[in-house]
């Protein structure tokens, strides 16, 4: 090839150099960039886990309403049947307060009836229920990972 | 008469063999020295040997872009003080803050420096920004630099909020858990870059050496970087906007029309647009002293304002974090309170699409904006419009911060300041 008058085609040659090239390098960058984030998302937690025994169904009397600090619930026993209440509000995670009608949120205001229901303020969703089994050594068992309607029951 | 006694040692020194080791011009006599000064130092060479009288002019920039800039250095300066002592586990950090605060020698000046200091950047990048808007500043061919600014803006930002956490109080934590949560309102991504935010679902042990290692390196990285290429663009863009700006810069020299019969230098290729293009040499007056000694005495009083904040008030630092017990009302620190007083309308609205439209309004406003009237004038009639709408949301964003500060007591409640109970009774 001459200096003076380039050769405008590619030569078979520098095609595959430059699909190559330009391939090995998008490559580099995407792979890199993916393992990068890959690498930020945790593979294992060490939070409490999200399983827990609430305790004997005797412990709770048999009208109540049991806040249970560690875990962010209510336990709610009415008669002999048992349900548990998330006590993190929905619209930005402050924990709710029990009122006498039902939960308020300190941070924004929002208002639940006594059913876990938005009745004012920017929470977007009711408070979730959250699924109560018995255990084998019969304790309650709550699953914070596993949300049920409002009107499952544990009957014991 | 002879010069002061301190000015002849240091000509001393500067003469010996050691000194013009280290400063090849000494203080400068003539023009061509203060010319010399200025590109022979590290230090000085990043400015121009000559200014333009109008950038000067502390009425025009109120050198608030420079006040950012000190305050960002002396963050960095206590910050890695701090480093020293501070331990980013949830068991330990909260003991290193009082440690700083009961312990260590000039521990608590250190904190409250840091702590002023941040405050006032926020502010001050806030004016700094306000101030290019309203003297047309991000027109051609700066609007890359607005871009940058933007960008510096919103980094400022994330510095102070990845900073909140670090003391492990209450007010970090749920400062933190209320503002992560706003995160996940954003559609389809927001839950899993909460997840990845905070390295969990809950605010943790994760969540705070994630923030610690963005606060104390990924972002101080950035931003320096930023920094550097933003000052490196008010040179290369012509130094400071003026009104006696030529309309058009030259942006690129075609080299097809150049002649062929001669060599060129590379300056003569580079972009077209220096300091002299267009301008009278009569406005302008040499760096040195004019220029170095007026950012001199601005860092002095810089420096001389946060020591006497930090000197007088102490950085907050509440109880102990306890994930179960939010304090009534749970506030983010003030600059984001405009932000959280429309996250009570509306997490998705108020902290997600409002937000989202602003920043991309701002990013895209050099782009929109493009008439070359009133560069360089504060508030130049020719831009009334754009003035207008920048001044509304300008306003409605302070009445917002205001009200979220001033104005919400107990559960948000709407409280007047001045009916406020005395602290003892608020309770927390
Ligand atoms: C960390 C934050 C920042 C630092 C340290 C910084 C620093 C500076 C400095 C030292 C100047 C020289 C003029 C002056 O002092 O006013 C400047 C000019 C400028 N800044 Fe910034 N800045 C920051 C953030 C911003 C922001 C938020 C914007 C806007 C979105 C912005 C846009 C500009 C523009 C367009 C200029 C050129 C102004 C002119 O030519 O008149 N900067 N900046
Ligand atoms: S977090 Fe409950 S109302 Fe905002």
């Amino acid at each position: 090839m001459n200096e003076a008058t380039p050769n405008k085609d590619l030569s078979r040659r520098g095609f595959l150099e430059i699909t190559f090239g330009w391939l090995a390098a998008t490559f580099a960058v995407a792979a890199s960039a993916i393992a990068s984030v890959r690498f930020l998302v945790p593979n294992v937690l060490y939070e409490p886990s999200l399983l827990f025994k609430a305790g004997k169904p005797d412990d709770f009397p048999e009208k109540s309403v049991t806040f249970m600090e560690d875990e962010r619930v209510f336990l709610v026993r009415q008669g002999n049947t048992f349900r548990c209440l998330s006590a993190v509000c929905t619209h930005l995670g402050c924990t709710v307060n029990r009122t006498e009608k039902g939960y308020h949120c300190p941070c924004h205001g929002s208002l639940f009836d006594d059913q876990g229901k938005v009745e004012s303020g920017p929470a977007p969703h009711p408070l979730p229920w959250f699924l109560v089994t018995l255990s084998k050594d019969n304790r309650l068992l709550v699953d914070k990972s596993q949300t049920v309607l409002a009107d499952k029951y544990l009957v014991v | 008469m002879s010069a002061p006694l301190p000015k002849r040692l240091w000509q001393k020194f500067e003469r010996s063999r050691v000194g013009r080791s280290i400063f090849r011009v000494g203080l400068p006599e003539s023009n061509l020295e203060r010319s010399q000064a200025m590109v022979s130092s590290f230090l000085l060479h990043m400015q121009p040997a000559k200014v333009n009288r109008h950038s000067l002019r502390a009425s025009y920039s109120f050198g608030l872009g420079l006040i950012s800039l000190y305050l960002f250095l002396i963050l960095v300066g206590t910050g890695v003080l701090l480093m020293f002592y501070y331990v980013p586990s949830t068991e330990r950090a909260y003991d290193t803050m009082k440690d700083l605060e009961f312990v260590v020698s000039a521990g608590l000046l250190m904190r409250n420096m840091h702590r002023w200091a941040a405050h006032l950047m926020v502010l001050f990048v806030l004016l700094h920004l306000c101030r290019v808007f309203y003297t047309g500043a991000y027109k051609r061919p700066r609007e890359f630099n607005w871009v940058l600014g933007v960008g510096l803006f919103l980094l400022t930002l994330a510095l102070s909020f990845t900073g909140y956490l670090l003391p492990w109080d209450q007010l970090a934590f749920w400062a933190i858990t209320v503002g992560t949560s706003i995160a996940s309102y954003a559609p389809y991504i927001g839950p899993k870059l909460r997840y990845l935010m905070l390295g969990g679902n809950v605010v943790g042990q994760e969540a705070l050496i994630r923030f610690y290692a963005l606060h104390v390196f990924v972002l101080p990285a950035v931003a320096g970087l930023m920094v550097a290429i933003h000052l490196w663009r008010v040179r290369k863009d012509g130094g400071l906007s003026h009104p006696n700006e030529p309309g058009d810069v030259v942006e690129q020299v075609d080299l097809g029309q150049l002649p062929t019969n001669k060599t060129y230098g590379l300056m003569e290729l580079a972009r077209g647009t220096t300091l002299q293009v267009g301008q009278n040499p009569d406005d302008e007056v040499f760096s040195w002293p004019h220029l170095v000694f007026r950012e001199l005495l601005l860092f002095l009083i810089v420096m001389a304002v946060v020591l006497f904040l930090a000197i007088f008030w102490n950085a907050p630092l509440e109880e102990f974090a306890n994930p179960i017990h939010p304090p009534n009302p749970a506030k983010a620190p003030w600059y984001f309170l405009g932000l959280q007083e429309l996250v009570s309308y509306s997490a998705f609205w108020g902290g997600v699409v409002v937000p989202g439209l602003l920043v991309t309004a701002l990013l895209l406003l050099p782009y929109i904006d493009r008439k070359r009237q009133g560069v360089g004038r504060w508030f130049a009639r020719e831009r009334r419009v754009a003035i207008t709408i920048f001044t509304v949301c300008l306003l409605a964003a302070i009445a917002f911060t205001v009200i979220g500060t001033y104005f919400r007591g107990p559960n948000w409640g709407w409280q007047e300041p001045w009916k406020r109970p005395p602290p003892a009774a608020e309770g927390h």
